[in-house]
């Protein structure tokens, strides 16, 4: 036992030396990658220097005069930027439930569909909108909403509505538009995994379960979603951290000036101060925030899911 | 099998790509430069008619490219943060930042050699002297800028209520004094008809909102007071030794104007849409004639219009608009138009950057623009392709030639007017011919539909500017402040200010148009706007103009 | 056979309501999903002054070609598609070969720095400097105004590299070691081993990034907005939906001298909607039985 134990570091890092031989070509492209990295992803990050300066061009980041947290606190005293932040994190909240819930709700639809044919067809249907630019969509979306467009047709028609609602104007609308475009156009997309885990579930559960007497409704609910539980769980937690980046091109190309209250979101926000307004130091600032924000998010996330002893992303 | 397929892709990518370096290689001597601009412009197409001669004459080709997709402010931001800069620029209200982060080249060493005469000729000394930042000129407006500074012109190419003229054919052509007696008239006229013939649905009136063209429902206050567009402020004269600097934001017109706004709103008279449209929106909706009136400036409508109305013979009912200069009381003077004066704003203009490996030549590309044989070749096109010449010199062109002239594909591939680069207005220099086109009189009055011009003919005028009634007068040496106003940043203290008051305006100006109780909501607005503290943006003005007088 | 008729004649009346209701949910599905591409396609056949009038759902009501003849004439489209599909297939090639390289690297279970090697790329999932430094450092780089801005900065996406990771891993370890044990190296291992199991996968990744270079132009803008040789397709597209119809000598003394273009109708942008579109929807059906098997293993664990 002690020999071996002497002799075992000693041994370990001949093991390593050598293991680093035959892996150099591991090493090497592995090294190229980090220098990539470090160059496109976090050599950029030495920017958010500049949310503690003064920053201006002609000084540069190494003649700027530092100024503390002043952008900070121009933040935090502005109720512009609390509004964005309201408005960021309730859209993303919203897009993220309402999408998931409308993926998982369209799989298993679409896995009751017996005909194969009809299925098939059904799934590569719903594919379609998510293979299309959010310029096209929002161009959709705004000419399908507009006071003479299909919707306000349909719905006065059916008099439903006594007269077209212009839904661009009303603050009430927008995040339920925002949240319906999304769904239009990632449904069919996001249901591939859900759809894919609910065909891997052991047929004999359900069979048994058939045996014990349980309708449609009761296999779904003890048998499906339980075996979706994981992957919903592992998807959430990967998509968290991007509801705070829910909002730039869609709110950006819907919105306008009655509803920017409800339609602005940070990135427009920092757009507008930190790129239309040259304030680079202030749209900096906002833009640190946000990842700070995001990071929170993950970890808190993940720390939840470990201890609830599910699927974690690290 | 695949790999080889791919591998074949690539190369054919590779060789497309070899293709575009190719085509960045220069064939000639001509440089191939590039102009941006912070405004909304149609591209010309390669190798365009006019643009090859001025190659070869000059040995520059400018690449002119437009705002897409962004604000201008955006544009220019992230032009400034990354330092990618074409040769020649118009910064717009972004002049100033472009100045700041040294990416301008100064004027002055140039204008000072006789080789650039055009260019020093443009302005006189003390108006240079208003486009100095520190001590140097590092652009030059070239809009409203009249040969020998005598305009002449039949035009009105800014701000009024518009209105079109079979409206005011069905009342039998009144005069129009006052901001009630407008809506009055569009709302007596929406009775009797509801839809054009074609079936569209009229539109008694629509206000734009968007972006910096807000001032489509924010700024008529100003006027309704009697004042000139002095943009950001009033300037009271009521003392003329100590001008004061009022905001027109707060005043009792402002507020009768957004009470009659919403009453008219309120009435069904007013576009549901009005907020919420873009421009392009706007644009397309004015374009089928359905929209009888708006508060908006000449050159953001009318070219577009006028030629969608043309093309689709539009005009020919009467559609056209004429401007009108109320005032919220009736005998008060009104200053919508300021005379035949040119409006000089200092505030942006054509500059050279510092991305311009040569200049020198720049500048002499520049000067070279304002040659009587360059200007006319950009504005009036070659001569017996594009217009004629009379044996007294005199230019004129042919209906044929005015429809080339009015054709969108004609244009792109053949005209290249350099639209941003030096110009003047008025009197040519061989002193029978305007340098404009549409200055001429036969210019103006050909190709003007029948209703329009019996709308002159009864109100017995001959250009658009005397359908506003305005009294001339001279302008103060300020005028217009809003081009001390117009570059603020969030820099300074003012500039935090302004830029609060223009987010407020921008989110509550429709809101109270909209609003079922207008007096609360105007309330609620007030106090928005008071917690901008405009006082600071106000005094900052004060501080400006007093300097200004000084001086 | 005789278990599926039983299970036919079984079925409840509940069960028939739940089918029909079903049905007829799918069907409505597939309406409201298709509909308003049909529309635009009805709209883009349609001859311009009349579509203004409305009305028009799936069928053109006056059929006319002009609007593609206007679309195909504009010089910026026909340059736009040739840098798109440059852009596309260059870069969609690129980018899977470094993606999965670095993936192969980080799925290596004896690699020895693997799982520092995928914290540095999680990292770069969420930490962003933001769009001025990004900006700065291209411009920098020199990569602004040229081509490779479409390429290069996009190379490595650390969410595809998790979602290949992650299918790699999920290959049996036994191929690997019976190839070292023949002497191969590891790229040999990467290029005959484990790459032509990794098809789906790599389909699906390779359908991200195409569609990506597809839809984007906002680089388009940012980076190569006055060289317009660089110009691409759904900028392009952006132009013409935003639509510069004002005239380029707005505020000169008097807007009759500006050249100028006409309204742009709505029968043309739908037009160049279409031609942007129609490419990716030709393409996707074909791809789709890689990309959902690439999908399902790459991006769930297990």
């Amino acid at each position: 036992m002690s020999l071996m134990g002497t002799s075992s570091p000693a041994l370990k890092e001949k093991n390593s030396k050598a293991e680093m031989k035959r892996q150099s070509v591991l090493l090497i492209i592995a090294a190229l990658f980090v220098i990539y990295g470090i160059v496109f992803y976090y050599l950029p990050l030495f920017g958010w220097i500049m949310a503690f300066q003064n920053y201006k061009i002609k000084d540069g980041i190494f003649g700027s005069e530092f100024v503390g947290l002043k952008w900070f606190k121009f933040l935090f005293d502005d109720d512009t930027f609390l509004r964005v932040i309201r408005n960021t994190l309730c859209m993303g909240v919203i897009n993220l439930v309402a999408t998931t819930v409308t993926a998982i709700g369209f799989a298993i639809l679409l896995n009751e569909v017996k005909n194969t044919f009809g299925k098939k067809l059904v799934q590569t249907i719903s594919y379609l909108p998510h293979f299309l630019s959010w310029i096209v969509v929002t161009g959709i979306v705004h000419d399908a909403l507009s006071l003479n467009g299909v919707v306000n047709e349909l719905f006065v028609n059916l008099h439903i509505f006594k007269e077209p609602i212009s839904f661009f104007s009303h603050k009430e609308y927008f995040w339920g538009i925002v949240a319906l475009s999304h769904v239009w156009k990632e449904t069919g997309w996001n249901a591939i995994i859900y759809l894919a885990t609910i065909t891997s579930i052991d047929p004999a559960l359900y069979e048994a379960a058939a045996m014990d007497g349980a309708g449609r409704w009761q296999k779904i609910k003890h048998i499906t979603l339980p075996g979706l539980r994981s992957t919903i769980i592992i998807l959430l937690i990967m998509n968290i951290g991007n509801v705070i980046n829910a909002g730039f091109e869609v709110q950006y190309l819907l919105g306008n000036g009655l509803i920017k209250p409800v339609s602005e979101t940070i990135d427009i926000y920092v757009l507008n101060y930190g790129v239309g307004k040259m304030n680079y130091s202030l749209g900096t600032a906002g833009g640190v925030f946000k990842t700070f924000v995001s990071l929170t998010l993950i970890v808190i996330f993940n720390f939840i899911a470990k201890k609830t002893g599910d699927e974690r992303l690290f | 099998m695949k790999s080889k397929k791919i591998f074949a892709l690539t190369m054919a990518c590779m060789m497309g790509l070899g293709a575009f370096a190719g085509c960045a290689k220069k064939k000639d001597e001509i440089l191939n430069w590039k102009f941006f601009a912070a405004m909304f412009g149609s591209e010309i197409n390669d190798g365009n008619e006019i643009q090859e001669l001025i190659a070869k004459d000059t040995g520059i080709r400018v690449k002119e490219s437009w705002l897409t997709g962004q604000t201008s402010s955006e544009a220019i931001g992230s032009i400034v943060a990354s330092g990618d800069l074409p040769e020649f620029i118009d910064g717009g209200d972004g002049s100033e930042d472009l100045y700041k982060a040294g990416y301008l080249v100064a004027w002055d060493d140039y204008l000072a050699k006789p080789e650039f005469a055009n260019l020093k000729e443009m302005y006189t000394d003390k108006e240079w002297e208003m486009f100095k930042h520190d001590g140097h000129i590092y652009w030059a407006n070239v809009f409203n800028n009249s040969y020998k500074g005598k305009p002449v012109s039949h035009g009105y190419n800014d701000e009024a209520f518009w209105i079109q003229v079979r409206v005011l054919e069905w009342d039998n052509y009144p005069i129009i004094e006052t901001l009630d007696e407008y809506f009055d008239l569009l709302e007596r006229y929406y009775k009797e008809n509801q839809t054009n013939e074609d079936g569209t649905k009229i539109i008694p009136y629509t206000a734009l909102c968007e972006d910096w063209r807000y001032f489509c429902i924010e700024n008529a206050p100003e006027f309704l007071d009697g004042y000139p567009n002095d943009g950001s402020v009033i300037v009271n004269l009521d003392n003329p030794d100590a001008p004061k600097i009022v905001d027109y934001n707060t005043t009792p017109t402002a507020k009768r104007y957004f009470a009659k706004l919403n009453e008219v709103y309120n009435k069904g008279l007013m576009d549901p849409e009005f907020a919420i449209q873009t421009y392009d929106e706007y644009m397309a909706k004015l374009s089928t004639g359905a929209v009888l009136g708006m508060c908006d400036q000449w050159w953001d409508f009318a070219g577009t219009v006028n030629e969608n109305f043309k093309a689709n013979k539009l005009d020919e009912k009467g559609y056209n608009y004429v401007p009108l200069g109320p005032t919220i009381d009736k005998g008060m003077t009104n200053r919508w138009y300021i005379g035949a004066t040119d409006t000089l704003n200092s505030a942006s203009g054509i500059a050279v950057t510092t991305s311009c490996k040569d200049p020198d030549k720049a500048f002499k590309f520049l000067n070279r623009m304002l040659d009587q044989d360059m200007h006319n070749l950009r504005f009036w096109g070659i001569e017996g392709v594009d217009y004629l010449k009379k044996d007294s010199g005199e230019f004129y062109r042919t209906q044929e030639m005015r429809d080339k002239w009015a054709d969108a594909n004609y244009t792109k591939s053949h005209c290249c007017m350099y639209s941003y680069f030096p110009q003047y207005g008025g009197m040519s220099r061989d002193g029978i011919n305007t340098m404009q086109p549409g200055d001429s009189n036969d210019e103006f009055f050909a190709g003007m539909a029948e209703p329009l011009k019996k709308c002159f003919e009864r109100y017995g005028y001959t250009a658009y500017n005397q359908f506003l009634r305005s009294t001339d007068g001279v302008v103060g040496i300020w005028y217009p402040m809003y081009q001390f106003s117009n570059n603020l940043k969030t820099d300074t203290e003012a500039g935090v200010a302004w830029t609060k008051m223009g987010e407020t305006k921008h989110t509550w100006l429709p809101q109270i148009v909209v609003a079922k109780d207008f007096e609360s909501e105007w309330n609620k607005y007030m106090e928005a706007y008071a917690a901008c503290q405009p006082e600071v943006f106000l005094a900052y003005m004060q501080e400006t103009l007093d300097n200004l007088i000084k001086s | 056979m005789n278990s599926k008729t039983k299970k036919k004649v079984q079925m409840s009346k509940w069960d028939w309501a739940f089918v029909i209701c079903n049905t007829t949910f799918m069907v409505l599905f597939c309406i409201i999903t298709l509909y308003p591409v049909l529309n635009t396609l009805a709209l883009s056949f349609n001859d311009g002054l009349d579509a203004v009038k409305g009305g028009i759902h799936l069928i053109p009501r006056k059929f006319s070609t002009d609007s593609y003849t206007t679309v195909f004439n504009i010089q910026g489209i026909r340059q736009g598609a040739i840098v798109t599909v440059a852009r596309t297939v260059l870069g969609t090639l690129l980018a899977l070969a470094a993606n999965a390289l670095l993936s192969f690297v980080v799925s290596r279970k004896k690699f020895l720095f693997r799982s520092s090697l995928s914290l540095f790329w999680v990292i770069t999932m969420y930490a962003s400097g933001g769009m001025i430094p990004g900006l700065m450092l291209l411009k920098k780089l020199g990569l602004t105004n040229s081509f490779w801005v479409y390429i290069v900065p996009g190379l490595v996406s650390a969410f595809n590299v998790l979602v290949l990771r992650t299918y790699m891993e999920g290959l049996p370890d036994s191929y690997e070691e019976s190839a070292q044990l023949d002497g191969a190296g590891y790229l040999k291992i990467f290029t005959r081993i484990i790459s032509p199991l990794c098809k789906p996968v790599y389909a699906t990744v390779a359908l991200f990034v195409a569609v990506g270079h597809w839809n984007s132009w906002f680089d388009a803008m940012l980076y190569n907005r006055t060289k317009t040789e660089y110009t691409t397709l759904q900028y392009e597209l952006q132009k013409l939906l935003s639509s510069v119809m004002q005239q380029s000598g707005t505020a000169s003394s008097d807007g009759k001298t500006a050249s100028s273009s006409k309204v742009t109708p709505i029968t043309v942008r739908s037009a160049a909607t279409i031609a942007t579109m129609l490419p990716i929807i030709c393409l996707y059906p074909f791809l789709q039985r890689y990309f959902v098997t690439g999908l399902t293993i790459g991006g769930v664990k297990e």
